[in-house]
């Protein structure tokens, strides 16, 4: 709604409605809300012909609320007659107002840029995490997003070596989105063309590639091949597991917050040592 | 040791079994007993998002049942109470991947090391209510104060008595609006006990709080400001014998509904 200003009022734009009754209608849920009431009000109607009789019936609509019509902006000559024998005021606005322009401080404009805005889509994970670090939310800890998983916490898989070329593997590719309680498995390479959403499981032999979202848990090398990895363009599983070690996200509590709202970055899981190690695939390829 | 049984159930879905079951749960293990949850909504589990575990699950009842772990194995601890575990359902098979013998069976040895075993049962009254009763010896049957709930509730007890395993059962009314109890909106408590002729062992009051903690994966019994945490806690201590009188949860009202409220009361008064 194009609202201007008016001192002790505003200006209610129906430049829209192509009647009269299409007027008093939108007019009357505007009037409804308690902002609305005991103002004055300026009534913008473009091209509309209304009678006396209609008019009047506006006025005493407003009235009703406890407001005043004070002017009427239009550009049709039979309503401007009826408002002149009404004595409402027709006034002519002007269609663009001015913006004051306000300069930050020098002040304002470092405390600006040293916060990154939460409510920002395009925030990453990490401007946020460090910004909850600042304020004593988090521990140092919890900034990695994964955390490799306790021995007592996962079982020993006891799988043997695979030292399969995953590029020789056949490739499964699933062209659609996963849905929780859905599983796919493959004894060769798996690419999922869409989201694996939280629920969710892939179980391949070799690579794990989620063109989307990855939400839910995924196993590469499932008979042990230490040299598979996992990648997604939006790195977001609930758990990560290649060959026999096991990564859970730290954060459980962002997961339904984060997935659609941030930008894709393209991530990598591999092993490296004796964890789990995500990187951007670019980093990972300039190595 | 040998510990209790207890299964969650309302027949009717959304009414807050699930809420019940992690707060119950996390209630009596911060008093100090031990206990295990176990979800039994294979293919639908929402008891790990609830307490936040859902990045811990490895292996679920169903690895269990079909021997590819070891019991202990798929118990996932909670961050913080060492005394509460959780046993996971399975969330990509049905409620037809466990028979309540296998169950039954699962509970039996988990009782010899657990003070509570507290069973999240589905909606529904088919196989899956079937699993989950069938190792229990005791019910609280979850209702809100609304003539579905209530109605799903009586069936569910009517099934439960005909059941000799379950020894006792108890309602639990959640959800509960004392402005709308007031206003003649909303079936009364005690309305609610008098068609189910239960016995009550708590009452919840309706808390936007336990959005954010379903959110957060938090139960809301870590919150010792809300309301609805404290009423968990009190219905934990009566599962442990205490006596503890109800919980006075009226709201402040708003000034409509008092004046509603009062020309209600005027009108019952000529009548």
């Amino acid at each position: 709604m194009d609202n201007g200003f008016i001192e002790d009022g505003f200006i209610i734009n129906l430049s829209n409605a192509s009647s009269a009754a299409e007027v008093i209608y939108e007019l009357s849920s505007i009037l409804e809300m308690p902002e609305a009431q005991g103002k004055k009000i300026c009534l913008k109607l473009e091209k509309i012909d209304l009678t006396q009789s209609q008019l009047l019936s506006i006025k005493a609509l407003i009235e009703s609320m406890d407001s005043t019509l004070e002017f009427v902006d239009t550009k049709s000559d039979a309503t401007k007659e009826v408002a002149q024998a009404l004595e409402i005021t027709i006034s002519e606005l002007k269609n663009e107002m001015e913006i004051p322009q306000i300069q930050p401080s020098e002040e304002e404009l470092q405390q600006f840029t040293a916060k990154p805005d939460l409510f920002d889509e395009n925030v990453n994970d990490f401007a946020f995490q460090e910004l909850a670090q600042e304020e004593g939310l988090m521990k140092p800890d919890d900034m990695k997003p994964y955390a490799t998983m306790d021995e007592d916490e996962t079982p020993d898989l006891d799988l043997e070596d695979d030292d399969e070329d995953v590029e020789k593997l056949p490739t499964l590719y699933v062209n659609q989105t996963l849905r929780s309680g859905q599983t796919v498995s493959s004894e060769g390479n798996i690419v999922i063309i869409g989201d694996a959403n939280p629920g969710s499981e892939i179980i391949a032999r070799g690579d794990v590639t989620v063109w989307g979202v990855l939400g839910g848990i995924a196993h590469a090398g499932s008979k042990g091949n230490v040299n598979a990895c996992i990648r997604a363009l939006k790195m977001n599983a609930i758990q990560l597991r290649i060959a026999n070690l096991y990564a859970r996200r730290v954060n459980t509590e962002n997961i339904p917050f984060v997935q659609k709202s941030s930008s894709f970055i393209p991530e990598e899981a591999r092993v490296d040592g004796k964890s789990i190690v995500i990187k951007t695939t670019y980093e990972s390829k300039e190595k | 040791m040998t510990g209790r049984v207890l299964v969650i159930t309302s027949g009717k879905g959304g009414v807050g079994k699930t809420t019940t079951t992690a707060n119950i749960g996390t209630a009596l293990a911060k008093a100090g007993n031990k206990v295990v949850l176990i979800d039994t909504d294979l293919g639908l589990r929402n008891l790990d998002l609830l307490l936040g575990l859902e990045n811990r699950i490895v292996y679920t009842i169903v690895d269990v049942v079909e021997e590819r772990c070891k019991l202990k194995q798929a118990l996932v601890k909670d961050k913080k109470n060492p005394n509460l575990c959780l046993f996971a359902a399975a969330q990509t098979r049905d409620k037809t991947a466990i028979t309540g013998e296998q169950l039954k069976s699962i509970c039996e040895e988990l009782k010899e090391e657990n003070d509570f075993i507290i069973i999240d049962c589905p909606a529904g009254i088919e196989q899956g209510f079937e699993n989950a009763t069938a190792g229990a010896s005791e019910a609280i049957v979850v209702a809100t104060p609304e003539m579905s709930a209530v109605r799903d509730a009586d069936r569910i007890i009517g099934l439960l008595e005909a059941k000799e395993h379950i020894e006792k059962y108890n309602l639990l009314l959640n959800r509960v609006r004392p402005n709308l109890i007031k206003t003649n909106d909303m079936m009364s408590v005690e309305d609610v006990v008098e068609i189910l002729s239960c016995e009550l062992i708590g009452i919840i009051p309706e808390d936007t709080g336990i959005i954010t903690s379903t959110n957060k994966g938090e139960p809301i019994v870590n919150d010792e400001k809300s309301l609805a945490g404290q009423a968990y806690h009190n219905v934990a201590k009566r599962i442990m014998g205490q006596e503890v009188e109800f919980l006075d949860i009226d709201e402040p009202q708003d000034f409509i509904s008092k004046v509603k409220a009062f020309f209600l009361n005027l009108f019952k008064k000529e009548a």
